[in-house]
């Protein structure tokens, strides 16, 4: 029976603390994807720009669709790989928008959602409906299937997201230099067009190994929300960025294990919802900028003299 | 929901063009002018049933083209039309046709109209999840057999000379079908019982399942574009596991991610999970296909299945 071809990578794997196989691996994509996406999103936050992840995750879904047609195959290192040059293409297209047509910043965000996902969602509705071999499944994209991960997928994600990490952990300085202020860096002659961009790319390449794991839609709240909650406990960029993706890793880790409760949960929107609670609570108890440090203090404010 | 106002206006602006004195029986407009009455069927499985009970005697037109899912077929203006220019228009019923429904329902009161499972004996039909019926009844061929008579009635009243021998095709097709059903209920029969589950990616096989003894169990339930969950996929991990089946199957219109996890968290347990062959579901084969009518479909499937399931799975990997 061990003897079988197409064995997946961990065949000898049994259950691990009582864990499915299934589990373990959507466990070690999803949580790998976790800590980097909040790593990279806490750059982004710093630099101001947020929804540059949601511009390049909206336009995924038209690389997937391309990606697809062009080589007529399905399977997810060629879809992620249409995606990343999407998701590329739209960033550059938003810079060229901001700096040489001169758009608000806010309005080429939406101009390029808007256009990119558009176009996707048609490519991918018109690949439906010809009814393609092998078509069905790529709207897949749209919402995650996180549930479905196999380990060489699982392997992907957990790659790329380490990779990413180590870029992070190598240029740490010269990156939250840049994200933090920018003509500074420039005025010490630091190469700020070059650490931009490889700031964004990093966003890019997060938002795209995100994919599979939450979809489309969804896979901006990897990158924005546990950033958001890190921001309310540090001032610190090098502790945001870590706390940033330990959140990301628990919320993965809650997400995934909330899903195998029982049947009918679905994954990758769990995931989503653990990160937002995780942020909700941040809100509420973080010290100095929390809700409730605040009327205290306000409060003890008012009775001393 | 625009596509629906632009078909009620095309179904309008039709109806203005051809006067209602046109609809006399036998005057279908300019039809294919051979005389012989023209019926327009939604689904393949329905041209299918009108083919066998009218035979050479009219034309039956399918709306929807071998391989297209009826759930969610949408009407094209042009084909307003041309159910408005038959003689006699047959649909599957039971909201099969969910995006047709209005405009069926519309057109129930300008062209003779029957919906076949509306005809079959209610306390024989499953009920859905949303506790409306389940629509999927040609996969129970004795179920199916008794949509032949009233499939007949509906021909004898556009075409009432040829009304014997509509009945008469109507009861020897309904007999082929019964005992169609006997083979299947057998070829069934012989999967060890243990093993007699069919795990498909989506949920249509419940009439299958009862008639023919198999457990039916759908990866992702009826709606194929919501997410499975982890939950989801270690259940029928579990299921695969500890039963030994020995084979899943694949439609073409649902993703096979799900099947793929299911197959590794299979094989991580030590159980081979195969793929068991595709299976006409909502749609017949188109011509020249092993599923072209509705007997050869089941026969097709029930092959596949037995294939699948049956033998024992040591002596499948030498």
């Amino acid at each position: 029976m061990t003897a079988a071809t197409g064995m997946p990578l961990v065949a000898a794997a049994g259950p691990i603390g009582g864990l499915s196989y299934n589990t373990l691996v959507v466990l070690a994509g999803v949580a790998t994807v976790g800590f980097a996406a909040g790593v990279a999103g806490t750059l982004a936050l710093l630099r101001r720009r947020p929804l540059v992840g949601d511009a390049a995750a909206h336009a995924t879904l038209l690389g997937v669709g391309a990606a697809f047609l062009l080589t007529g195959r399905r399977d997810l290192p060629t879809l992620l790989a249409g995606a990343l040059v999407a998701a590329v293409a739209a960033l550059v297209v938003l810079v060229f928008l901001r700096r040489i047509v001169r758009t608000r910043d806010d309005a080429a965000t939406a101009i390029v959602i808007g256009v990119s996902f558009g176009a996707g969602l048609a490519l991918l509705a018109g690949i439906t409906a010809r009814g393609l071999p092998g078509g069905a499944g790529l709207e897949q994209f749209l919402l995650g299937h996180t549930a479905a991960l196999t380990a060489q997928d699982a392997l992907l994600l957990a790659a790329a997201s380490c990779a990413t990490v180590t870029l992070v952990a190598v240029a740490f300085k010269e990156l939250v230099l840049v994200a933090f202020d920018a003509p500074f860096a420039a005025a010490i002659g630091r190469p700020v067009g070059l650490i931009d961009t490889a700031l964004v790319a990093l966003v890019a390449v997060m938002v795209v190994v995100g994919l599979p794991a939450a979809g489309a839609v969804l896979v901006t709240a990897l990158v924005v929300i546990p950033p958001v909650a890190a921001r309310q406990w540090t001032t610190r960029a090098g502790r945001m960025l870590l706390l940033a993706g330990l959140f990301g890793l628990a919320a993965a880790v809650a997400g995934v294990l909330a899903s195998t409760l029982r049947p009918g949960l679905a994954t990758g929107p769990l995931v989503v919802l653990a990160a937002a609670a995780i942020c909700f609570v941040s809100f509420a108890v973080a010290p100095e900028r929390g809700w409730i440090w605040r009327r205290s203090r306000l409060r003890g404010g008012e009775a001393s003299p | 929901m625009l596509r629906a106002g632009r078909l009620a206006r095309a179904v309008r602006a039709v109806a203005l063009v051809v006067p209602a004195g046109c609809r006399d029986p036998g005057a279908g407009g300019p039809a294919p002018g051979d005389g012989r009455p023209r019926v327009v069927a939604t689904t393949t499985m329905v041209a299918d049933l009108v083919r066998q009970v009218g035979g050479e005697r009219i034309v039956v037109e399918c709306l929807m083209p071998p391989g297209i899912d009826p759930h969610s077929y949408k009407a094209t203006p042009r084909d307003a039309d041309r159910l408005l220019r038959a003689d006699l228009v047959v649909a599957s019923g039971l909201h099969l046709e969910g995006r047709l429904t209005g405009l069926l329902e519309r057109l129930a009161d300008r062209v003779p109209f029957l919906a076949v499972a509306d005809r079959l004996p209610a306390e024989r039909l499953l009920e859905a999840d949303g506790g409306l019926p389940d629509p999927h009844v040609w996969f129970d061929a004795a179920l199916w057999s008794e949509a032949a008579a009233p499939v007949a009635a509906a021909l004898a009243d556009i075409d009432p000379e040829a009304a014997a021998a509509y009945r008469t095709a109507a009861e020897a097709y309904a007999a082929r079908l019964r005992e169609l059903d006997a083979t299947l209920r057998q070829r069934i029969a012989s999967i060890p019982a243990e093993r007699r589950v069919l795990v498909t990616a989506h949920d249509a096989f419940r009439y299958f399942g009862r008639a023919y003894g198999i457990e039916v169990v759908g990866v992702q339930g009826t709606n194929t574009t919501s997410e499975a969950g982890l939950g989801d996929i270690n259940r029928l991990v579990e299921l695969v596991v500890s039963r030994k089946i020995p084979a899943v199957f694949v439609e073409t219109s649902v993703a096979d991610r799900n099947v793929q996890a299911l197959v590794e968290g299979a094989a991580a347990r030590g159980h081979r999970l195969g793929l068991g062959g595709r299976l006409y579901s909502d749609s017949l084969g188109g011509p020249g296909s092993n599923g072209e009518s509705l007997a050869q479909a089941l026969e097709t499937n029930a092959a596949g299945i037995v294939n699948a399931l049956a033998p024992e799975p040591e002596a499948a990997s030498p």
